[in-house]
């Protein structure tokens, strides 16, 4: 009976592949209202009238919500109204809701709607926000409620600037023979999750607020709704059922608002609010955008001293999220290479885009596609290969990070490693340019990645396993089924600990935060890390409880027992002993008489020793470890036309211990893909007016069949000591390289750096000709 | 979700279909043909389009067809675009249509539909603009059979009431050598950014682009340039693509300048496939 490592088929698998699995949006309850937005198709303009009066006449239309008198909300900086009242900030920002009997008489009472626009000029870009004169997307920034240490600069454009500052920048200058600086940028794009967002909203006769959400962030609705609306926690009720995707999108908390609001208007009825694809992503928070600046300086023999970096973070129209993406994008500004001297200045900057929500990898495949770039024009600078400059300097235990944490052998992993195995994947040693005939070349890049989760220092995750009468156990966890199996890797843990098969432990899959034990959050890779300790605590927690009345039925001393099989047994012969099944629910003897009960087991888990950083130099101790890896892709390359192809795509990470072979595969795979279609493909295009030209998927198109290249996945293991069996985060990691690969792939093949993205072969041919927009 | 109801029809011929267009349009509704439906499920829940009656064409035989007919291939409006591909009785067709939207689309997008429809690619028509096909259009004078040349500008200019029935293509016109490439903004999925298409008939080089201008069309001011066999080929690109007939279009799939570049190298791959296909 092997648990852990074994390609468990995931538990809700059978529900998924015959159809039958609901999602928020599949369940409708009789006498439902429905919600319908009206958004902006203006990015900044003052609002001098809404006009209801059609709407409303409307038959069936209930209530229509304009945003008055409604709180400032947002998670650092209380800055976004709900539903904006005098100006709108972005394309696709919701301006009125209509909340009529069914969807479609909300949709035709939301086309009656006139809204008059007067429109304004637009922040285009966070290196457009910061110019002198650039247009205000938010007037009286410092006067906004915030949360301690958000530093707004009064009258500009930046909500937050993160401050890195190590070692001494003028001695890292001084000692660099060879230096590179270098500018990138990316504009704002979509998670594209298969299942757009949907929230329902009741107002209960005592005051509850039932909440159902298609969200990785339960919990945090529950909170959200507590500091936004003075509604008390306990009557806060948020389920989640399956969810269809999230990639860090469906971590913002928006459409749960929308929902209670337009209950509210109902006198308490339950309200769906519902997004279409178009809303979805515009409307809903999208993926940051960046532009980026990287100084590095090295010794001739390729030894790196001295970075030196500004991010400007895409904000968007509202902080939301972005402070603390712009945070992590500090946290870990640099590759996992050791540099004695770092300064970064991170800021998130408003423009007229859509607001970001993390995206799988929280800045880090943003951050490194910038820096990764840099490292590859620096070896090509310094005549050194790529490969080679990166492992010569690739951050080791004893080292420190920017954030100046001293690594240990399990607060990192192996970087070399990665490297080296990589290497012999991509067949390196070929050369990084082949040339096949006069048009065609094939060409490979590679990058490195790292990266550690900056999730609240006080984050916590709780378990709760309670047994069936039959010995079998029931396994509830705060964490959502975003897709990622890691329910079933819980469920793994415990049949490990319990020495029972997996098949005997049921995970339910829907969240309740009136009954399921915490999880901060189904983000940042944290998963199996934070649910599973809390996991195991409950399973050991039962075990003792297994074992204190078995010890007392077989007049045996606890410590003499063991488990196995489904039973407590002396540990010296084990033919004496009892199933879980005869314990589990009480004992009960032959004359009737009956000791113990239920067994429930409880456990719960929550980071340790982690710090705020300090304002002036980001010194602190951000996450619980970093998990590394090395990535390479290589490229078919059409010199006459720009275009290419993918042919391979290798990616080793160090993942502390394999728990479940074929979902971990699965993972970095899907962030593999991911990470190609973002740096080859995905992104918003804005007009002059910054508003979004292809919100559709007509026109937005993640990668598709037939355009993936071979994907080849390899691990290692170097054991992150505090986590279960040693597991590092998975299922980011994937992604974060490879958008830089591709970069160092393309650029090589061209001759020319690009420093764009999405890298199509249209940027491709204007950088190589030097024909501008 | 369509925000509006409709009435749904479903006649058996052509002139039931056309009689009930004007009896509709008569009661003061509003009616559309309707074949495969996607453009009214997609663009009816974005409001860009809108109808109470819709008479779909699918139970008509003649819609229906696929059929050589002497020397003559019919096909049908209401045909669906994979259906085209696997019955691939007119190989530069099977490869066009088959590049448009994906396979789950074409099983329902239909030969009438695409080139009727709203989104302007319409490249299901560039086959029949080089071969100089003709259309089968009904109204309420009855059937009336009219080149396509005549009928196809920028889209198929069809009076209220009348409708595309079939298309008629000569076998000589599908016999010929022949090609089709579609270029897109990235990797294989997506509208053109452009796509052409080219026949060799008599030696003579035909060429129809979608995805360049607003409209698809047949390159009829670029052809003489393209045959100029006096000149180096290079240069007959070059001349041609200087009497591109509209404003070349700049979007998010590509700007302009982009397109024109695509352009040139696609009109010389073009000229390449042909020699190859010539040797077949």
């Amino acid at each position: 009976m092997e648990n852990i490592g074994d390609s468990v088929i995931r538990k809700e698998a059978l529900e998924k592949v015959t159809g039958k699995a609901k999602y928020t949006h599949d369940e409708r309850t009789k006498g439902m209202f429905y919600a319908k937005k009206v958004i902006s198709p203006y990015a900044h303009a003052k609002m001098t009238a809404k006009d209801t009066s059609e709407a409303r006449k409307v038959k069936g239309v209930r209530a229509v919500i304009t945003g008055e008198n409604l709180p400032l909300i947002g998670e650092e900086v209380r800055d976004r109204p709900p539903i904006a009242t005098d100006k709108v900030r972005y394309h696709g920002e919701v301006v009125a809701l209509v909340v009529a009997d069914t969807p479609e008489v909300a949709k035709r009472a939301a086309n009656l709607i006139h809204v008059s626009y007067q429109p304004l000029p637009t922040v285009q870009s966070p290196s457009h926000a910061i110019e002198a004169n650039a247009p205000l997307v938010h007037e009286n920034v410092a006067e906004y409620e915030k949360d301690e240490g958000i530093e707004p600069i009064p009258k500009s454009n930046i909500s937050n600037h993160t401050k890195i500052r190590k070692g001494d920048i003028e001695k890292g200058w001084r000692e660099s023979e060879v230096t590179v600086d270098e500018s990138f940028s990316f504009s704002p794009s979509d998670h594209t999750a298969m299942e757009t967002r949907s929230a329902k909203a009741e107002i209960k006769a005592n005051g509850s607020v039932v909440i159902d959400t298609s969200s990785q962030a339960p919990f945090m609705v529950k909170k959200l709704m507590n500091d936004y609306f003075g509604i008390e926690v306990g009557k806060v009720i948020v389920n989640t059922p399956l969810v269809g995707g999230g990639y860090g999108g469906k971590a913002s908390v928006q459409q749960e608002i929308l929902a209670y609001i337009a209950s509210k208007a109902v006198g308490g009825r339950q309200v769906e609010v519902f997004y279409s694809r178009e809303e979805d992503m515009i409307t809903a928070p999208c993926h940051i955008g960046l532009d980026a600046k990287v100084k590095l300086g090295a010794t001739k023999e390729g030894t790196l001293k001295v970075a030196e970096i500004v991010y400007l973070f895409d904000g968007g129209a509202y902080s939301d999220k972005a402070i603390h993406l712009s945070r992590a994008g500090a946290v870990d500004c640099t590759g996992p290479y050791k540099i004695d001297h770092v300064k970064c200045d991170s800021y998130s900057v408003y423009t007229n885009h859509p607001y970001p929500a993390p995206y799988r990898g929280f800045s880090h495949s943003e951050v490194l596609f910038a820096f990764e770039r840099t490292m590859d024009i620096l070896a090509k600078k310094l005549h050194i290969d790529p490969l080679q400059l990166r492992e010569k300097n690739a951050i080791l235990p004893g080292h420190t990070t920017p954030t100046q944490v001293r690594l240990n052998r399990s607060t990192i992993g192996h970087v070399p490693k990665c490297i080296e195995k990589v290497k012999k994947l991509i067949n390196w040693d070929e050369g990084e340019l082949v040339e096949v005939n006069d048009r065609i070349v094939r060409a490979k890049g590679v990058s490195c990645l790292w990266k550690t989760s900056t999730i609240p220092t006080d984050s916590t995750s709780g378990a709760i396993l309670t047994f069936n009468e039959d010995g079998t156990v029931n396994l509830m966890s705060g964490v959502v089924e975003i897709g990622t199996a890691t329910k079933t890797v819980l469920a793994q843990m415990v049949a490990d600990r319990l020495r029972i098969d997996v098949r005997d432990v049921h995970v339910r899959m829907k969240v309740d935060t009136q009954t399921t034990p915490e999880h901060w959050k189904t983000v940042a890779s944290r998963g199996t890390f934070m649910a599973g300790r809390a996991a195991l605590a409950a399973a050991d927690d039962a075990l003792t409880q297994l074992k204190k009345i078995a010890s007392t039925i077989l007049r045996a001393r606890v410590d003499d027992l063991d488990v196995g099989n489904g039973r407590v047994f002396l540990r010296e012969e084990p033919s004496v002993g009892l199933e879980f099944k005869d314990i589990a629910y009480g004992y009960t003897y032959p004359n009737g008489n009956a000791i113990g009960g239920q067994i429930i087991g409880r456990g719960n888990y929550i980071l340790r020793h982690l710090t705020e950083l300090d304002p002036e130099t980001g010194k602190g101790n951000p996450g619980p470890e970093w998990s590394v890896g090395a990535q390479a892709i290589e490229v078919e390359f059409d010199r006459r036309d720009y275009t290419y192809k993918m042919l391979r795509a290798a990616s080793v990470i160090d993942v502390g211990k394999v728990l479940n072979e074929k979902s971990a595969r699965g993972q970095v795979t899907g962030a593999m893909s991911m990470g190609l279609a973002f740096g080859g493909r995905e992104t918003f295009v804005f007009d002059e007016q910054a508003r979004v030209l292809n919100p559709r998927l007509r026109t937005y198109r993640p990668i598709h069949y037939g355009e993936h290249p071979e994907y080849i996945v390899e691990f290692v293991e170097t054991p992150h000591i505090d986590a279960p069996y040693g597991a590092r985060g998975a299922g980011e990691q994937g992604l974060l390289g490879m958008p830089a690969a591709l970069g160092n792939a393309l650029s090589t093949a061209v001759g020319v750096p690009l420093r764009q993205l999405p890298l199509t072969p249209e940027l491709i041919w204007r950088t190589k000709e030097g024909i501008g927009e | 979700m369509i925000p509006f109801d409709f009435d749904y029809y479903k006649p058996s011929s052509v002139e039931e279909a056309v009689r009930l267009f004007e009896s509709l349009r008569q009661q003061g509704k509003q009616p559309m043909y309707f074949s495969g439906g996607t453009e009214i499920i997609t663009f009816g829940r974005l409001d860009y389009l809108y109808t109470n009656a819709v008479i779909d064409i699918k139970g008509i035989s003649k819609c229906q067809m696929m059929t050589f007919k002497g020397e003559n291939l019919y096909l049908g409006a209401a045909v669906s675009l994979s259906e085209i591909e696997e019955a691939n009785l007119f190989p530069l067709l099977t490869k066009t249509s088959s590049e448009v939207a994906d396979h789950t689309a074409r099983t329902k997008v239909t030969l009438g539909g695409n080139i009727c429809g709203k989104i302007f690619y319409r490249e299901a028509v560039l086959p029949f603009l080089v071969s100089e096909s003709e259309v089968v259009i009904a109204s309420r004078e009855g059937e009336e059979t009219r080149p396509i040349l005549d009928v196809f500008q920028k889209s198929l200019q069809l009076e209220e009431g009348e409708c595309l029935v079939q298309l008629v293509t000569n076998k000589k016109m599908i016999e010929a050598a022949n090609i089709s490439i579609k270029r897109r903004r990235q990797w294989d999925t997506g509208y053109p950014v452009i796509t052409v298409v080219g026949i060799k008939v008599d030696g003579q080089l035909r060429v129809a682009i979608s995805g360049l201008c607003s409209f698809p069309f047949r390159a009829k001011e670029m052809e003489p340039f393209l045959n100029d066999t006096k000149r180096p080929l290079e240069e007959r690109v070059s001349l041609a693509i200087r009497h591109v007939p509209a404003e070349v279009l700049h979007d998010s799939e590509a700007s302009s300048d982009y397109r024109m570049f695509v352009l040139k190298n696609t009109l010389l791959d073009v000229f390449e496939g042909l020699e190859m296909e010539e040797v077949r």
